[in-house]
C-alpha cells in the first residue's frame, strides 16, 4: 500500500515539467557510479594483463581487451572514480571560493576596489578555460594534481562573477534589511541569509560547470597533460588507443562513450531542473 | 545629436573595459611563470648548469629580483613588439606566432561561417514552429552534442572517413587553397557540429521569446510579408544574444582547436602550444597564452558591440 502511495507520487514527481530530464539524469548517473564502485572491486584489475592483445570485444570481455591485454571493461569502469573526483574536486573549490569572493564584493562600497577586482576577474574570465589550464601546466607540470590546482586558481572567478551580480540583488531585498534592523551581526546576515541565496545561483551552474571540467579533464589527459599512461583515465585512454584506431576500434569507442554517458546525464539534470524552475 | 553623442559614449566606455581587460590578461600571462614551484631557470637547465646561462634565461623569462621591474622590463620588450625567443630552437615567439596563427584563425572562421549557416535556419524554424515532439528531438540532440568532448567527435570522424572510408587525411596539410580544404574539412565538421547545437540553442530560445511579443503580432496583422517579417520581426530581435555568444564560442574554439589540431596533425597554433607545453618552452607559452587572451578580448568586444548595434536594449 505504501509502496504503491510512493510510486504514485513518484509518477506525480516525473510528470511535471522537467521530470523526465532530471530523473533519467540521475538514473545514469547513478548507474556510472555503481558500476565505477563494484567493477574495480568485484572486475579484473585494471593493469592486470587477462588476455591476447586486441582481442575483439565478447561475453567474457565485454568492453574488449587492448594492445597490452588488459580489461578494457575495468579499466573504463575504473576511471569513473579519477575522471569524475577530480572534476568534482575541480567545481567544488572554485564553487566555494568563488562564492565566498562574490558575496563579499556584492557587500563591498570601494568603488576602486571593486573595478579594480572586477577587472582582474574579467582578465582571469577571459582565458577560455582549456587554454589556460594548458599555459599553467607548463609551470607547474603535468598531472592530475596540477589540474585541481588549477582550476582552483582559475575557474573561482566565473562563480565570483555570478555570486557577485546575485549578491547585489539579494543584499536590496526586504528581509536582509529586516534582520538589519533586528540588530543581527553582519556575519550571521551573511552567513543565514546572503550564503543560501547566493548560493543557489552558482550551484545552478556549478552543475553545468562540471560537464565543462569534465570535458576539460578528459582533454588535458587526452593531450598527455593530466592523467599519464598507463592511469586508467577515459582520456589518457583515447589518446593511447588512437594509434591503433584501424585495427581496434573498441580501444577509443568505449572510454569515448563512457565519457559521453557522463556528460550527457548531468546535461539531462541541468537541463530538467531548467524546466522546472521555468514550469514549461 | 544626443542620440549620436550617447552612442559614441557607450561603445567607448566599453571599449575602455576592453583595455583595461587586456591589461589584466598581459598581467596575467606575465605573471603565470611565477606559479612554479622553485626556480624555473636552473630546473629547465637542470642540474650543473652554469650560473652565467641561469642567470641569462632568468632575464630572459623575467623572472628573480624585484617584481615590478621585471613587469616594466616586460612591458617594454613588449612594445617593441618583443615577446623572447624560444628555448627549443631559438626563433622569435613572434615569428612563430605568426607563423602558425593564420591557420588556426581559418580554421575557427571557416567553422563559424558553416555553424552560422546551419544554426539560423535551424534556430528560427524550430523556434517560429515551436511543435513539441521537434523541439524535444532538437533538444536532446544538441544535449548530447553540447556533452560530447570534441576530440571523442573526431576520433568518430576519424574511424568513419578516415579508417574504413579512406575520405579524410589524418596527417598532413597543403597551404594552397583548394587543397588545403582536402585536410581541414573533418575538423571543420567537427567545430561546426558543436557550434551548431550551441548557436542554434540560444536563437531557438530567443526566437520563442520574441514569438510572444506584440510587434510580432502586429507585424502579422499588417501582413507584412515573407523575407521581410523574417528578418526585422523574428531575425533581428533575436540575434544579439547569439552575437555575444558567438564571439565567446569562437574564443572557446580557440582552446577546442588546440585538441584539433594535435589530433589532425594540422600546424596551427594550438599545436604549437601542446608541444611548448610539453617541451617546457616558458616564453612560446607566455607568448601564445597572451595572444590568445588578446583575441579573446577583442572578440568580446566586437561581439557586445554588434550586439549593441543589432539591439540598443542590449547593455554593454
Amino acid at each position: 500500500m505504501k509502496i504503491k502511495k510512493s510510486f504514485r507520487s513518484y509518477k506525480a514527481w516525473v510528470a511535471r515539467p522537467g521530470g523526465i530530464g532530471i530523473s533519467s539524469g540521475i538514473a545514469m548517473m547513478a548507474t556510472l557510479l555503481i558500476l565505477g564502485v563494484l567493477v574495480p572491486v568485484f572486475g579484473n584489475r585494471s593493469d592486470a594483463f587477462v588476455g591476447d592483445p586486441f582481442a575483439r570485444p565478447s561475453l567474457k570481455y565485454p568492453f574488449g581487451l587492448d594492445q597490452l591485454g588488459r580489461d578494457m571493461f575495468s579499466r573504463v569502469f575504473n576511471a569513473v572514480g579519477v575522471d569524475l573526483g577530480v572534476a568534482f574536486l575541480g567545481v567544488t573549490i572554485p564553487f566555494v571560493i568563488g562564492t565566498i569572493i562574490g558575496i563579499l564584493l556584492g557587500l563591498a562600497r570601494n568603488r576602486y576596489f571593486l573595478s579594480t577586482v572586477g577587472s582582474i576577474i574579467d582578465g582571469i574570465n577571459a582565458f577560455p578555460l582549456l587554454i589556460i589550464a594548458i599555459a599553467a601546466i607548463t609551470f607547474l607540470g603535468p598531472g592530475l594534481k596540477s589540474v585541481i590546482i588549477i582550476l582552483s586558481l582559475t575557474n573561482w572567478a566565473r562563480y565570483a562573477r555570478i555570486a557577485r551580480t546575485k549578491a547585489v540583488v539579494v543584499a536590496q531585498q526586504n528581509y536582509i534589511e529586516a534582520a538589519r534592523t533586528l540588530g543581527y551581526p553582519r556575519w550571521r546576515i551573511i552567513r543565514k541569509h546572503l550564503a543560501p541565496n547566493v548560493s543557489a545561483e552558482t550551484i545552478a551552474y556549478a552543475l553545468s560547470d562540471f560537464i565543462l571540467v569534465i570535458t576539460v579533464v578528459a582533454g588535458l589527459s587526452f593531450l598527455g597533460l593530466a592523467a599519464r599512461p598507463p592511469a586508467a583515465e577515459w582520456g589518457s585512454m583515447i589518446a593511447d588507443g588512437r594509434i591503433f584506431i584501424g585495427q581496434a576500434w573498441w580501444l577509443v569507442i568505449f572510454p569515448g562513450l563512457a565519457l559521453c554517458w557522463a556528460a550527457v546525464s548531468l546535461s539531462f539534470i541541468v537541463e530538467g531542473l531548467f524546466r522546472r524552475d521555468r514550469g514549461v | 545629436m544626443k542620440k549620436g553623442n550617447q552612442l559614441s559614449r557607450k561603445i567607448f566606455g566599453r571599449f575602455l573595459r576592453a583595455i583595461v581587460v587586456a591589461f589584466w590578461v598581459m598581467v596575467l600571462s606575465f605573471a603565470l611563470i611565477r606559479i612554479a614551484p622553485g626556480d624555473p631557470a636552473s630546473t629547465k637547465l637542470g642540474i650543473g648548469a652554469e650560473k652565467e646561462a641561469i642567470d641569462l634565461l632568468r632575464k630572459q623569462l623575467h623572472i628573480g629580483g624585484n617584481p615590478i621591474s621585471q613587469f616594466f622590463s616586460y612591458l617594454g620588450d613588449l612594445i617593441h613588439g618583443n615577446l623572447g625567443a624560444s628555448l627549443q630552437t631559438g626563433v622569435k615567439v613572434v615569428d612563430i606566432i605568426n607563423r602558425t596563427l593564420p591557420l588556426t584563425i581559418y580554421l575557427i572562421l571557416l567553422s563559424t561561417l558553416c555553424a552560422l549557416l546551419l544554426s539560423i535556419p535551424i534556430g528560427t524554424f524550430i523556434g517560429w514552429s515551436g511543435k513539441g515532439p521537434l523541439v524535444y528531438g532538437f533538444r536532446g540532440i544538441t544535449a548530447v552534442f553540447l556533452a560530447t568532448p570534441n576530440f571523442f567527435i573526431a576520433m568518430v570522424g576519424i574511424l568513419f572517413f578516415s579508417v574504413r572510408h579512406n575520405w579524410a587525411p589524418v596527417f598532413g596539410y597543403d597551404t594552397a587553397f583548394p587543397k588545403n580544404l582536402h585536410y581541414l574539412w573533418l575538423p571543420v565538421v567537427v567545430n561546426t557540429i558543436i557550434m551548431t547545437s550551441v548557436i542554434s540553442r540560444v536563437l531557438y530560445s530567443s526566437v520563442t521569446e520574441t514569438k510572444d511579443q506584440e510587434f510580432v503580432e502586429t507585424g502579422i496583422i499588417r501582413g507584412v510579408s515573407g523575407r521581410r517579417f523574417f528578418w526585422f520581426y523574428i531575425l533581428k530581435p533575436s540575434l544579439a544574444p547569439t552575437v555575444v555568444l558567438l564571439s565567446y564560442m569562437m574564443g572557446t574554439m580557440l582552446g577546442a582547436t588546440v585538441i584539433l589540431e594535435t589530433i589532425f596533425s594540422l600546424p596551427g597554433i594550438g599545436r604549437e602550444m601542446v608541444g611548448a607545453v610539453l617541451t617546457s618552452d616558458y616564453p612560446l607559452v607566455q607568448g601564445i597564452l597572451l595572444y590568445f587572451g588578446a583575441i579573446t578580448v577583442f572578440l568580446s568586444f566586437m561581439g557586445d558591440l554588434i550586439a549593441y548595434l543589432l539591439d540598443r536594449r542590449v547593455k554593454i
